[in-house]
């Protein structure tokens, strides 16, 4: 009897333990980049005072994703139109232009959620004013997980 | 229902594994059993069709699938078994369509655990193996990824034909219920032996196996087979 009744509540437990999936709205594959600045050949963390950002799209209207706020960095989307991406960045009101290329793949988050971009960074990050003076890839692949204190680049200052 | 009452205690005594649920459903599914005529024990090749593929059309329209097996008792209690099948999966999810497709084929062995001394009764309860096989082609269209920033964009359609492999623990039950006809049932533990097949879509549906995104999965059968009596001895 003390059998059949365990059996019972293991029926009753394996039937209640039905995983749901549950979708995250955001389907952006995102980019962070930290601000850095070299003292005797040791890079550390820095804060900008005002970080203004918007991505240079085709046929788009120019839409600010940073608006002149205090920054340590920055997060950005990438195009999946184009096998690069680039933003005009203020820095503490100096001007400049960040293109970063890659490769891109799709790939499927899963079948209930569907497929997301998976950006492979390459080396040839270019800026055009000298604000940014060099920059360190830490991680090449940027896909569409969260992952806290994810790092892709830092940029020097 | 006197013979089923004298196989159960025989059963009971020799294999302790043979569960008392299971006796329950088997005597569930003998409201006709044919009791023995003579002591001579037909032999000959069983066909059979999964007739829970039609339920499962029920439960889910988007999936469509025939399954047959052959089996032969070619030792005392050892069944060699074939199966064959086609399965199919045609589904509109919100940001893709999928689409998958393929035969697959079973291969391997049951063997009879319910002892019963009168050689010309054919029940069964039986444990095996199967090692099986899948060639299909599964396909995404449509696929849609919402971009709020740079808009949304739609990758090209992906196609990919590919092989699946697994194999399977297999338990079920077979009553003769009619002469040379069976109805039966089985449950089958799968271990998918190659899950990386495809690296950008995981296959919502190996045909034979289930989807590809569990390693391991379940399944059920129920089948109504029929024996062409080639040979009594």
């Amino acid at each position: 009897m003390k059998f059949r009744i365990l059996l019972f509540f293991i029926l009753i437990l394996a039937t209640a333990c039905i995983d749901v999936e549950i979708c995250d709205e955001d389907y952006d594959s995102e980019l962070v980049a930290r601000f850095k600045t070299e003292k005797d050949g040791i890079l550390s963390d820095t804060t900008v005072s005002a970080l203004s950002l918007y991505g240079i799209r085709e046929g788009l209207s120019d839409s600010l994703l940073y608006d002149s706020i205090p920054a340590s960095g920055f997060v950005v989307p990438l195009d999946p139109h184009h096998d690069f991406s680039s933003f005009a960045l203020q820095i503490n009101g100096q001007s400049d232009t960040l293109t970063i290329s890659y490769q891109h793949e799709t790939y499927m988050i899963s079948y209930t959620c569907g497929f997301a971009s998976l950006f492979t960074i390459e080396d040839n990050i270019e800026s055009n004013s000298g604000v940014i003076k060099s920059d360190t890839i830490i991680n090449e692949m940027v896909d569409a997980e969260y992952e806290e204190n994810e790092e892709h680049i830092w940029l020097s200052l | 229902m006197r013979w089923l009452m004298q196989n159960m205690k025989k059963t009971k005594n020799i294999s302790g594994s043979v569960s008392k649920a299971a006796l329950l459903l088997l005597a569930l599914a003998l409201f006709g059993t044919v009791s023995a005529q003579d002591t001579l024990r037909t032999f000959g090749p069983r066909f059979g069709i999964d007739l829970a593929r039609f339920l499962y059309l029920l439960a889910d329209p988007s999936q469509k699938g025939a399954e047959i097996s052959a089996d032969f008792e070619i030792y005392r209690n050892i069944y060699p078994v074939f199966e064959l099948g086609y399965n199919s999966i045609s589904d509109s999810q919100d940001l893709f369509d999928y689409s998958s497709a393929g035969s697959y084929g079973r291969v391997g062995i049951d063997y009879n655990i319910l002892p019963v001394k009168d050689r010309s009764v054919h029940h069964a309860i039986t444990l095996g193996f199967r090692y099986g096989m899948s060639i299909f082609t599964h396909q995404i269209e449509n696929v849609l990824i919402p971009g709020e920033y740079w808009g949304d964009y739609m990758p090209e359609a992906h196609e990919n034909k590919l092989t699946g492999n697994w194999i399977e623990l297999v338990g079920g039950l077979k009553t003769e219920v009619l002469p040379n006809f069976f109805l039966g049932w089985s449950v089958r533990y799968k271990v998918l032996l190659n899950p990386e097949m495809d690296p950008l879509m995981i296959p919502e549906l190996i045909p034979g196996y289930g989807s590809g995104g569990e390693d391991r999965a379940f399944g059920f059968t129920y089948s109504i087979h029929y024996m062409i009596p080639l040979v009594k001895k």
